[in-house]
């Protein structure tokens, strides 16, 4: 039955994190992007709120909460701000790679770290830079006595130079494209891996991303995940894309407000500013986006048995990326100057907004992959991206 | 518990509109817009379908069907009615949006009486539609030639003469308004007094002094009757004005008006979402059968991007309309996101049925290819029901703390 009603339980979770959002994190939003990281302190509070591992199934050693609450979670902090929001969520999409290409087992078992300790950090490392095949990685796992020893370069890490646990995609089996790569857990302080250089960045400063070599590093024959290869990824980049579509709801709805406020504090030709057409109407506009991302996203998430549908999916990532970008522009627009400086955290998100968008599956591949599942078949675009459609949709 | 399915009975009722629609509606489509008028054998049969597909205006007390097949009560004993005629209005959109227009019932007549009626009012009004050997319908006539969008600058006025009212006025644009057996009139006892001056009456059929004036001819929805009414001295009795003399402390008479656009507005944003729906599979089909095997290659990143686009915004759409169904449903107040689904409902849809046209290409503005129609019928969505411009306005007065008249 049609119903936008949160639970009892949800709602609750949504309060919390909404008070931690506006207590902990807003009020130190430019000094953690000046320190471009959130202090240790606040990672012990944020992971005091145990909510780790919280759409993870309890069989996995998580909460078994599901994807609405954890939708609510990352739409309240990246209401917060979307650089904590990222930064904050230690493990990152760690749990999202071990649900979707490993078993219960291997979930439960690399996840408990996240619960333990406050300061672990996750990492997923699947881009690689210019030159990797157009079907499959150019990082390889080659067989080696009771395991297996990954060899290449991975670009754009997220947590890349400081995770403790890292899910490296490569290569198994050298010419058979998607179907012939594989996901392995990697220690981050596992001899052979080197990080580069942290990237700088747009935005979501308080973000660290790196490059990553890794050289002949072992991994025990148990790390290697067990699903099939590109079901698995498929899910893992439809988990991630609702993560970064939850925090894009967020930073919209942050920025609409924010602008909302602001315009109606400004005068200008005697009247609050949002008393002129022109504004009013701008957010009129913004708040349609900003709650049709929100409903679109619920939708994609309400899935009971968890069996996400990738054209929902796609569609949510598309809508939440185009009304973010949408409201942080606007909000950047209506405060004029004070949108464009640093006083004010609205230039901010509109750097921030962008950055997020980069972080899953871009929209011209969620757009091919929503007409494709329409019309039946992969959509030829003539670029290469048409190759990466097997495993982003 | 956050869901955005309907039921699996609302699912088998919807897809048997769906049928209808398909089987029954589009094959006739075509011919009524040419005719400017739907056969009223087939009204008919529509009126004998209400108990399936009808938006639940006459309610089960009075001889109506109380909302529809799909509408049956939740848990908590709440009824689903707003929800599940955004379902049925689409799916009959889908076939035709004029046909819907055209389903006999007291139409957007219902909420005022609804709202305001006397239950010796709603009685009287409502059982009319109990008779389906003939068509019967109920119309709303608010709209003047000097009174659109400012509703409350209505110029048709209303005296007290003894026992009797006696009204003078002009309504334009009422849909329906030619055939119907009675229409809730909006009239003012003094412009003056602003929207704390009007009132509300059923004027019937035959009442002396009421006339059609013209039927206008209409860029889209053409099948759809749409009617100017002349009001000349037509006197009624007081039983005719809605809710009674104590009901218009106030502005009573005006939110009466505006409360019906509550429970509208969100229909005709699900009409405007089922007539996108109908353009964009007309486009996907299109696509499918004339681009995929002949590989033109830089068109199909283009044609990706629109269709995509198209099934994103037609999908956002819908679960605005949803939520302000399911927000009247539950009793909470809708206004802004009545507002807010009609006015993205209206705007995506006009985008996507000239997205038909323009992929269809020449084919796109032939009759027989249906999407030229679409595109004729979708801009009156951003018209009628509130405009977009003032679905703006509706919006802005209630997000901003101490709004302005604008």
């Amino acid at each position: 039955m049609i119903s936008f009603a949160l639970d009892e339980e949800q709602t609750i979770l949504q309060t919390t994190v909404r008070k931690f959002a506006a207590e902990h994190v807003r009020p130190n939003l430019r000094a953690w992007e000046r320190a471009r990281a959130v202090p240790d302190e606040a990672r012990r509070r944020f992971h005091d709120l145990g909510l780790a591992l919280l759409d993870v199934p309890e069989a996995a050693g998580g909460a078994g909460a599901g994807l609405i609450a954890s939708t609510v979670v990352h739409e309240e902090l990246g209401f917060g701000d979307a650089g904590a929001a990222v930064a904050l969520w230690a493990p990152h999409l760690v749990p999202a790679a071990l649900l979707s290409l490993g078993d219960a087992a291997q979930a439960a078992h690399h996840l408990a770290r996240f619960v333990e300790d406050p300061l672990a950090l996750g990492a997923v490392a699947w881009s690689e830079p210019a030159g990797a095949p157009l079907e499959g990685f150019a990082t390889v796992a080659e067989k080696r006595g009771g395991g297996w020893a990954l060899s290449g370069k991975k670009a754009f890490v997220v947590n890349g130079d400081r995770a403790s646990v890292i899910v490296v995609f490569a290569q198994v089996e050298p010419g058979r494209g998607w179907e012939g790569a594989g996901a392995f857990v990697v220690d981050g302080k596992a001899p052979g891996v080197t990080a580069g250089a942290r990237h700088e960045t747009l935005g979501l400063e308080t973000v660290a991303a790196s490059s990553l070599a890794l050289d002949g590093v072992f991994v025990r024959e148990e790390d290697r995940l067990a699903a099939p290869f590109v079901d698995g990824a498929r899910r893992f980049f439809a988990r991630a894309s609702l993560m970064t579509a939850a925090r894009q709801v967020g930073l919209a709805r942050a920025a609409y407000e924010y602008a909302l406020g602001y315009t109606q504090e400004r005068r200008a030709f005697g009247k609050p500013v949002a008393h002129f057409q022109s504004i009013a109407f701008t957010l009129a506009e913004t708040l349609m986006d900003v709650e049709s991302a929100r409903w679109l996203l619920w939708r994609a998430a309400a899935v009971p048995d968890g069996k996400l549908d990738l054209s929902h999916v796609a569609q949510a990532a598309v809508h939440a990326n185009e009304a973010a970008f949408r409201a942080a522009d606007n909000a950047v627009q209506l405060l004029g100057g004070a949108g464009y400086v640093q006083d004010y955290p609205v230039e901010k998100w509109l750097r921030d907004t962008k950055t997020l968008a980069l972080s899953a599956p871009t929209d011209q591949l969620s757009q091919l992959a929503v007409t494709g599942l329409a019309l039946g078949q992969p959509i030829d675009a003539g670029l290469p991206s048409s190759a990466l459609q097997p495993i982003y949709t | 518990m956050v869901d955005l399915q309907p039921t699996p009975k609302q699912q088998q009722v919807r897809e048997l509109i769906h049928q209808f629609a398909a089987h029954a509606v589009r094959p006739i489509s075509l011919q009524a817009d040419r005719d400017h008028k739907i056969p009223d054998e087939f009204l008919l049969r529509l009126a004998a379908m209400r108990g399936a597909m009808s938006s639940g205006e006459v309610p089960a007390e009075y001889g109506g069907e109380g909302g529809g097949l799909g509408a049956s009560k939740d848990a908590r004993g709440r009824s689903q009615q707003n929800r599940f005629t955004l379902l049925s209005a689409e799916e009959m959109a889908w076939g035709d949006g004029s046909v819907l227009l055209s389903l006999p019932g007291p139409g957007l007549g219902g909420p005022p009486i609804q709202f305001m009626g006397t239950p010796e009012q709603k009685k009287r009004f409502f059982s009319i539609f109990q008779d389906q050997e003939k068509l019967h319908y109920g119309a709303y006539g608010l709209t003047e030639p000097g009174a659109g969008s400012d509703v409350s600058a209505i110029a048709t006025t209303c005296r007290k003469d003894g026992k009797t009212w006696v009204l003078n006025g002009r309504k334009c644009f009422i849909t329906n308004g030619a055939k119907a057996d009675w229409v809730v009139i909006f009239a003012t006892v003094d412009r003056v007094l602003g929207r704390a001056g009007q009132r509300a009456f059923v004027v019937e059929k035959g009442t002396p002094g009421f006339s059609v004036g013209k039927i206008e001819e209409k860029m889209g929805l053409r099948a759809s009757e749409t009617a100017e009414l002349v009001l000349d001295d037509v006197r009624l009795p007081e039983e005719n004005l809605l809710g009674g003399e104590a009901h218009y402390a106030g502005k009573e008479g005006f939110m009466g008006a505006m409360k019906t656009f509550d429970s509208s507005r969100p229909v005709v944003g699900a009409l405007a979402v089922g007539i996108a729906r109908a353009a964009w599979e007309a486009t996907r089909d299109f696509v499918r059968e004339n681009y995929v095997l002949a590989r033109p290659i830089p068109r199909y990143a283009q044609l990706a991007t629109l269709l995509a686009d198209g099934a994103r915004m037609i999908d956002a759409a819908r679960l605005l309309c949803w939520r302000a169904g399911w927000m009247a449903d539950e009793g909470i107040p809708n206004a802004k996101e009545a507002s807010m689904a009609k006015a993205y409902a209206a705007k995506m849809a006009m985008k996507v049925c000239a997205d038909a046209v323009q992929v269809l290409g020449a084919h796109g503005l032939e009759r027989s290819a249906f999407v030229e129609k679409w595109y004729r019928d979708i801009k009156v969505f951003d018209i009628f029901e509130g405009t977009a411009q003032i679905q703006r306005i509706v919006i802005s007065k209630r997000i901003l703390k101490d709004p302005p008249s604008f």
